[in-house]
């Protein structure tokens, strides 16, 4: 019985990712300093801190989105299943495939809602015929709960939608290449209250299948969603650990400053 | 006084309203602007304008009407009879104006004073050599009714310019003191100089409007009267072009809209992919260095003269294509062909097509790129699938400007193409455009008014439909691009 427990927490505990020593400079500013993080597998992990601390700019490094900033420089090692993401021979296309992003501002693309969520499985050829990828469209909009609103208006453009709607079709479209961690900057910073709740709600359906990584500006919302909670400030990582004890029990004064409200 | 005097003094009449109007209101609240209405340069601009517009004005429709008026009471001095035959009012009156030129020209060297212009008028003959001598070169003997009312148009003239300047000058200074006095604190001067520069504004922008309408009226007017001469029908059916001196012309508008049409898709065919291709390698993958240099130099192809393109089709591309094409493939043996002017006006559209495309490549939002990277697509795959999707309707813009274009070119075909009205396929065949026979058409010998010449203004007709419906085809789209992220 004790046993079987153990193994439980093990598993929950496997690090997705894992990243030692990371170092972001953008040309002369140095804008993340030695950041240690263990992403859990299975796992909602929330990034928060104040505006400018190099939360994006660290959610970034884990799918090497920074390789486009020309002038962002990335040191350190960022293992992903114990593979150095770096490594030259990894392929920072195949790396995105598994490692998702949603981004702060809905950036649907000038198609279809349809096309809009077959983009990602019809580059990485997820689906052998027609059927299978309406499958995929069909589960991807519904785990983003936009399935009821759109599915009489799949031929309608994707940039048609409202900005909340919108930016469910960005998560659906995100879900649908099945990547093994998701990455979410700002995802609710537009939208309202209910479609807010629905993306929680998401969230926490999605741990099931793979880690979620989400940057927020609500503490509430961290605290709702995570069972990780990671403080940045000012490009270091301040403190890492357990999201009721970071809220409850902060170990450094400037986490605590946070929470409450004192620095921001 | 002469008109640039004039103008000067408006001029500085203007510049001096400005000090004054300026100088007044700080005046009038003892150098304390916070009391007046408007910032104090507005008041000197008030006076400036009140001084320089009206006057302006008044020069403007001056000098429309009085050539106008000068002209009607010096013909009706011509008696009907005084017209010789094969000549017209308007010849006459032509001549009238030369020798009244050339009269001035004489006062003006000093060779004679107007009292002896006065007597000369009344010597036709002599009055012709003094005029030869300052070489005002006229072909008929003058009659004696022309050169008096040579005289008289000269003296109309001379007092019309003086009463003008009088005018003007005495609106303007009206203008000046009457917005001098005008100048309180409580003036709103702001709003007025603003209105005042609304309606400038308002005028230049209709002046272009009304210009274009103009040039299409005149299109219009004239290509009827070619339609009253040559029927319609045959012009938009017929599948021959042969002007002819005589009369008896076949005036068909086909061949040459084919060679226009045909030249058009070669110059397109080469521009639009090699200029596409250029606008992606800048915008998606070349660094910032390169694309600053490359940029500039693709846009110098912009500046080229298009005769200088002409002059490369004639001496490099097309003896080029048919020692290396037309004559190993047995398809004739003129240099002058419509690949040669097709190719050459392609290469001439690759920046419009380029620089426009890489403009509009550019304004595809980042985010796009960005999601579509974070999926996992490759640089290409973004290109393909949502870059260049997003920025279609705008390239496509893009390419119906480049068109329209290429549809108005002449020298690159006159010299690249030839000048041979024909309908055929073979695209190493010497074939001409619209634009070219509207050339040759109004530079011929013939009458004014033969269908052989009007026949210009209906094709010009025809051509600028054409342009017309892409450019606003070009624009509706262009638009409807705009719409989508702004
Ligand atoms: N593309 C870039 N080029 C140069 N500097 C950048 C770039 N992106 C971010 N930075 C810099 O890196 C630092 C961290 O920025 P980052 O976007 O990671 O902050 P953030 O924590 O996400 O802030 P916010 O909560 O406002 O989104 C900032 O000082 C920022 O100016
Ligand atoms: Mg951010």
């Amino acid at each position: 019985m004790n046993d079987m427990r153990l193994t439980e927490r093990v598993v929950t505990e496997t690090a997705k990712m894992t990243a030692r020593g990371v170092q972001v400079h953008y040309g002369t500013n140095h804008a993340l300093k030695d950041v240690d993080v263990d992403i859990l597998d299975k796992t909602v992990t929330a990034f928060i801190g104040p505006s400018g601390c190099g939360k994006s700019t660290f959610l970034r490094c884990l799918n090497r989105m920074n390789d486009t900033v020309a002038s962002a420089r990335v040191t350190g090692r960022i293992e992903m299943d114990g593979q150095d993401i770096y490594d030259p021979r990894v392929d920072p296309v195949q790396l995105r495939a598994k490692v998702g992003m949603v981004f702060q501002k809905p950036n649907p693309f000038p198609k279809s809602i349809y096309d809009n969520v077959a983009y990602g499985p019809k580059i990485h050829g997820l689906s052998r015929n027609k059927a299978e990828l309406d499958e995929i469209v069909e589960t991807s909009l519904k785990k983003a709960a936009l399935w009821n609103e759109v599915k009489d208006r799949l031929t309608a453009p994707g940039t048609g939608l409202s900005g909340g709607q919108q930016q469910r079709l960005c998560i659906a479209r995100a879900v649908a290449t099945s990547p093994e961690v998701l990455l979410m900057d700002e995802p609710c910073s537009a939208l309202d209250p209910i479609a807010t709740a629905q993306v929680e709600e998401l969230i926490d359906e999605l741990r099931a299948q793979f880690s979620v990584v989400i940057v927020t500006h609500s503490m509430q919302q961290a605290a709702r969603v995570s069972q990780r909670t990671a403080f940045f400030h000012l490009g270091h990582l301040v403190e890492y650990g357990e999201t009721g004890h970071i809220f409850t029990n902060p170990s450094d004064p400037r986490t605590e400053a946070y929470i409450t409200g004192r620095i921001g | 006084m002469s008109l640039g005097l004039l103008l000067l003094l408006l001029i500085a009449l203007a510049a001096l309203g400005y000090v004054a109007g300026r100088q007044r209101a700080l005046a009038a609240v003892r150098g304390d602007a916070r009391d007046l209405h408007s910032l104090p340069a507005y008041y000197g601009q008030a006076v400036a304008l009140a001084a320089a517009v009206p006057g302006l004005l008044v020069m403007v429709v001056w000098l429309i009407t009085q050539p106008l008026l000068v002209e009607r009471t010096t013909l009706s001095l011509i008696l009907t009879e005084d017209i010789g035959p094969g000549s017209s009012r308007e010849l006459v009156m032509a001549d009238i104006r030369r020798i009244a030129e050339g009269m001035g020209v004489l006062v003006a060297t000093g060779a004679a004073n107007e009292g002896e212009i006065a007597a000369l008028a009344t010597q036709p003959d002599a009055l012709k050599d003094r005029l030869a001598a300052v070489n005002v070169a006229l072909a008929a003997p003058i009659s004696a009714p022309v050169a008096q009312a040579a005289l008289v148009y000269r003296q109309s003239m001379e007092t019309g310019q003086g009463a003008m300047a009088a005018a003007v000058l005495a609106v303007a200074v009206a203008g000046f003191l009457l917005a001098l006095w005008r100048v309180t604190p409580a003036f709103r001067a702001r709003n007025v100089v603003e209105r005042v520069v609304q309606v400038l504004l308002i005028a230049a922008s209709s002046l272009a409007i009304l210009t274009t309408a103009g040039i299409i009226f005149s299109l219009l007017l004239e290509s009827w009267h070619f339609f009253q001469l040559y029927p319609a029908r045959d012009f938009f059916l017929s599948l021959t072009w042969s002007p002819k001196f005589g009369g008896g012309s076949d005036l068909g508008l086909w061949p040459l809209l084919w060679g226009t049409l045909y030249v058009s898709v070669i110059a397109l065919l080469v521009a639009v992919p090699i200029g596409l291709m250029a606008a992606i390698y800048l915008s998606e993958y070349a660094s910032p260095g390169l694309r600053a240099i490359a940029k500039p130099a693709i846009e110098v192809l912009a500046g080229i003269p298009s005769i200088v393109y002409g002059l490369f089709a004639l001496m490099t591309v097309g003896p080029f294509l048919r020692d290396w094409f037309a004559q190993p493939m047995g398809l004739g043996d003129s240099s002058s062909s419509v690949m040669t002017a097709g190719v050459v006006m392609g290469i001439m559209l690759i920046p419009y097509v380029s620089s426009l495309s890489d403009d509009i490549i550019n304004a595809v939002p980042q985010a796009l790129r960005d999601g579509s990277y974070a999926i996992g697509a490759t640089q290409s795959e973004t290109i393909r699938q949502v870059v260049f999707p997003a920025a279609l309707p705008g390239i496509v813009g893009a390419i119906l400007m480049a068109a329209s274009r290429a549809i108005g070119e002449t020298m690159i075909v006159v010299l690249g193409a030839g000048a041979a009205a024909k309908l055929d396929l073979n695209p190493f065949e010497a074939m001409t455009t619209v634009t070219v026979k509207i050339v040759s058409q109004l530079t011929g010998d013939t009458e004014f008014a033969s269908p052989e010449t009007l026949v210009a203004f209906a094709l010009g007709l025809t051509l600028f439909v054409f342009t017309l419906g892409l450019n606003v085809l070009a624009l509706y789209i262009v638009r409807k691009y705009r719409e989508q992220y702004e």
